[in-house]
């Protein structure tokens, strides 16, 4: 059934690669300068949904990024997975954005694409959550901005024509609920992975680098002006909230005796020896032998 | 920690320009979220009404506590039991489930109702916390720190020049602490700068007071008024399991089985080392769970149950962080995982490397030796 013509919108931010140890520092912070950075890997849930949705009910996918220039790549990265299109929002005027500034920031960009398209947005797909900043708050703060409705915990959906009928992870279960459109669904892990790239987009995304002239089609970096958002609703001076103080966490465990590589009988018996499990054997009944 | 950076300087070194005095506590209240889970109240809500009562006590403020739902019976006298000054119930049928718009409405309404905003406003960090908080936070333009676990009032120095209007003394601020970066770091997270300062707050973390049934409350009931749009988003199926019986909270010893375990057959497994112990019960990741092997009740985690077993044994579990919430608290850990690298072996206390297949069958063996011999 590819009959509609959804306005799709996956929000992807970069974040840096927590699991190369490059530009980590002694401290636990992270030198961004130094570090690898990667897609914010809750995002490419998101990403799969919204490709999702184009491929089973039709439509765009635009992905849409708030970053310094090199959030460029996820935004590639994504066009080689089969989305449409990127935006880059880059201004040196976002730094020190908390969640409420960034959520400012990126309905100014939603806003932006709904005139230039003259199609408000129908489904916005974000993260669960980033690995950075791991707050879960910038897709609710957008959707009350927008003022559209909101799926959070998102492990599964389909559409009954203009209704998103989602499954929700809540604590001991989960609920089945139905929306009208457009609504913004945060995606969480529990959804299918990101498929692989598809050959059309890598070979799209490879032209692409040899001309910068057809990318800029493709992929548009803008700033605060070209949105027209108020520099004093940005950034640090739109922040509601800044990061106090920070302290390093006394190891929590880490002391971890793990047993490898020796007969699986010697590592049962020594992790037993070392545990005091006689106190919890059933000696009640008798258990067959 | 945190009075150590409140004491002034000593008054003979050289005077430093005084920083302009904001006071921001006005007397707003201390508003707390109870939240009820399958028409029953959550722990974190109490949780959070000790640890509201003391910030509102620093404050001098009272503690309210606001609780939405339908039916509540005796929940509201509960919360004033716990700690609440104010109990604000909004009884509806409409609010029978959580949904977000129709709960934003009623608490946006609320807030706007009161003479100054509330201080504070503090929810659990759940799903539905963390769903509704953040769209309450945009509504009024307000800060809002994630899934804290450490709270205090103190004075905040604001002498960052970047934004030269709000350099600064704040007192009274709310300090939400944080953990980040793979909980390696604890951030403090501030926003002096306008009331309400929100945070969400992790379960499991503070500690219930006792109650007491002498303790003298109001109970409000609040006007709920819904448009069309907020009702919008309807409930087409619930499937909560978390209250049923299985007693994993008063079990002494937790035998887990996760997504390494392949399919449902492998929790008969599970089973067969839990017979080997005295008040022993099965226990599950939610992706376990998810794959129908085994029903919510014994999931453990975030969105299952805190455990707090002298014994944890995790078969084919990896550790993510909303699994490790609800077990990390067991005295010991034993994880059973085939890959080294496996973030379990980061917390656990003894760790095998090896395929549960055959490392679970020889622990039985070995145990049920025990046993015998005993
Ligand atoms: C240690 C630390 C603690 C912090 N604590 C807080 C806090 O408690 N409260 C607070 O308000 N701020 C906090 N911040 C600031 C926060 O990290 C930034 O505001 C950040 O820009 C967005 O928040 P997030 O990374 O938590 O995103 P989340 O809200 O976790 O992201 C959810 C989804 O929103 C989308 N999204 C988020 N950012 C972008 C982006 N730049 N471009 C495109 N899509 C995006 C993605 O789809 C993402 O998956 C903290 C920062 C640090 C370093
Ligand atoms: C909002 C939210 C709430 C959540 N709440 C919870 C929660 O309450 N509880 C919870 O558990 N999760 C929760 N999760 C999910 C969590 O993020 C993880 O996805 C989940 O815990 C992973 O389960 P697992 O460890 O069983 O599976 P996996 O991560 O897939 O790990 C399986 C492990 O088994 C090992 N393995 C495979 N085969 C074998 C073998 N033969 N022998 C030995 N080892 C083997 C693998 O090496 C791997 O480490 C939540 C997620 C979200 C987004």
């Amino acid at each position: 059934m590819t009959n509609a013509n959804f306005n799709i919108y996956v929000l992807i931010k970069q974040v840096p690669d927590t699991g190369s140890k490059a530009g980590v520092n002694p401290d636990g912070t992270i030198d961004r300068a130094r570090a690898k950075r990667m897609m914010n890997p809750f995002d490419k849930f998101a990403l799969q949904a919204a490709l999702h949705t184009k491929k089973e009910y039709g439509g765009t996918v635009t992905a849409i990024s708030m970053g310094p220039p090199p959030a460029k790549e996820i935004l590639l990265e994504a066009i080689e997975h089969g989305a449409d299109a990127g935006v880059l929002l880059s201004d040196r005027r976002l730094a020190a954005s908390d969640t409420l500034a960034t959520s400012y920031a990126l309905t100014k960009v939603i806003e932006y694409l709904n005139t230039e398209k003259n199609h408000p947005a129908d489904l916005i797909f974000a993260g669960l959550q980033t690995t950075d900043g791991d707050t879960a708050q910038v897709g609710p703060e957008i959707a009350e901005r927008l003022g559209v409705m909101q799926v959070t915990y998102c492990e599964d959906f389909s559409l009954e024509g203009t209704t998103l009928v989602a499954r929700r992870i809540v604590e001991g279960g989960h609920t089945v609920v139905a929306t009208p459109l457009p609504a913004l669904v945060t995606v969480a892990n529990a959804y299918t992975p990101l498929a692989y790239k598809s050959l059309r987009g890598a070979k799209k995304v490879q032209y692409l680098a040899r001309t910068p002239e057809v990318e800029a089609e493709y992929i548009s970096v803008i700033d605060l002006d070209v949105v027209n958002a108020d520099p004093m609703l940005a950034g640090l001076k739109g922040s509601p909230t800044i990061v106090g103080k920070t302290w390093k966490i006394g190891e929590v465990g880490g002391s971890c005796v793990v047993r490898q590589g020796q007969s699986v009988a010697n590592m049962v018996t020594d992790v037993l020896d070392a545990t005091p499990v006689d106190e919890f054997l059933n000696k009640k009944e008798a258990v067959p032998v | 920690m945190t009075d150590a950076e409140a004491t002034k300087k000593p008054a003979e070194q050289p005077a430093e320009p005084e920083l302009p005095l904001f006071e921001t506590n006005v007397g707003g209240q201390v508003m707390i979220v109870a939240e009820l889970t399958d028409g029953q109240l959550a722990p974190v809500g109490l949780e959070l009404l000790s640890m509201g009562r003391e910030l509102a006590d620093k404050l001098g403020n009272p503690l309210s506590c606001v609780v939405i739902g339908h039916n509540l019976g005796d929940v509201p006298n509960t919360l004033g039991h716990y700690g609440a000054d104010i109990v604000y119930v909004a009884d509806h049928a409409e609010l029978a489930q959580y949904r977000t718009m129709p709960y934003k409405r009623v608490m946006c309404d609320l807030m706007e109702s009161l003479e100054h905003p509330p201080h504070i406003v503090l929810m659990g960090s759940t799903t539905t916390g963390r769903d509704l908080a953040p769209r309450v936070a945009a509504h009024f333009l307000t800060g809002l720190t994630a899934d804290v676990i450490e709270m205090d009032i103190g004075p905040y120095e604001h002498t960052n020049k970047a934004d030269p209007e709000k350099v600064g003394l704040y007192e009274g601020c709310l300090y939400a602490v944080r953990p980040s970066f793979g909980e390696s770091l604890k951030a403090r997270i501030l926003g002096p700068w306008k009331n309400p300062q929100m945070a969400t707050a992790r379960p499991g973390v503070f500690v219930p007071l006792q109650p007491d049934t002498n303790r003298s409350f109001e109970v409000k009931a609040i006007p709920v008024n819904l448009t069309a749009e907020d009702t919008a988003l309807t409930i087409r199926d619930v499937v909560v399991e978390l209250n049923k019986n299985v007693d994993l909270t008063a079990a002494d010893v937790v035998i887990a089985g996760g997504y390494g375990l392949a399919d449902a057959e492998g929790f008969k497994l599970m089973e067969e080392l839990a017979s080997c112990f005295d008040n022993a019960v099965v226990g599950a990741s939610r992706k376990a769970v998810d794959a129908g092997w085994i029903p919510y009740v014994h999931q453990v985690g975030q969105t299952g149950k805190t455990v707090r077993p002298k014994l944890y044994i995790a078969c084919g579990i990896s550790g993510a962080i909303q699994h490790r919430v609800g077990m990390s608290k067991a005295d010991t850990i034993i994880a059973i995982n085939k890959d080294p690298d496996a973030p379990i072996f980061g917390f656990a206390d003894h760790g095998i490397v090896g395929d549960l297949y055959q490392v679970v069958p020889e622990m039985i063996a070995q145990l049920k030796r025990q046993i015998t011999a005993a």
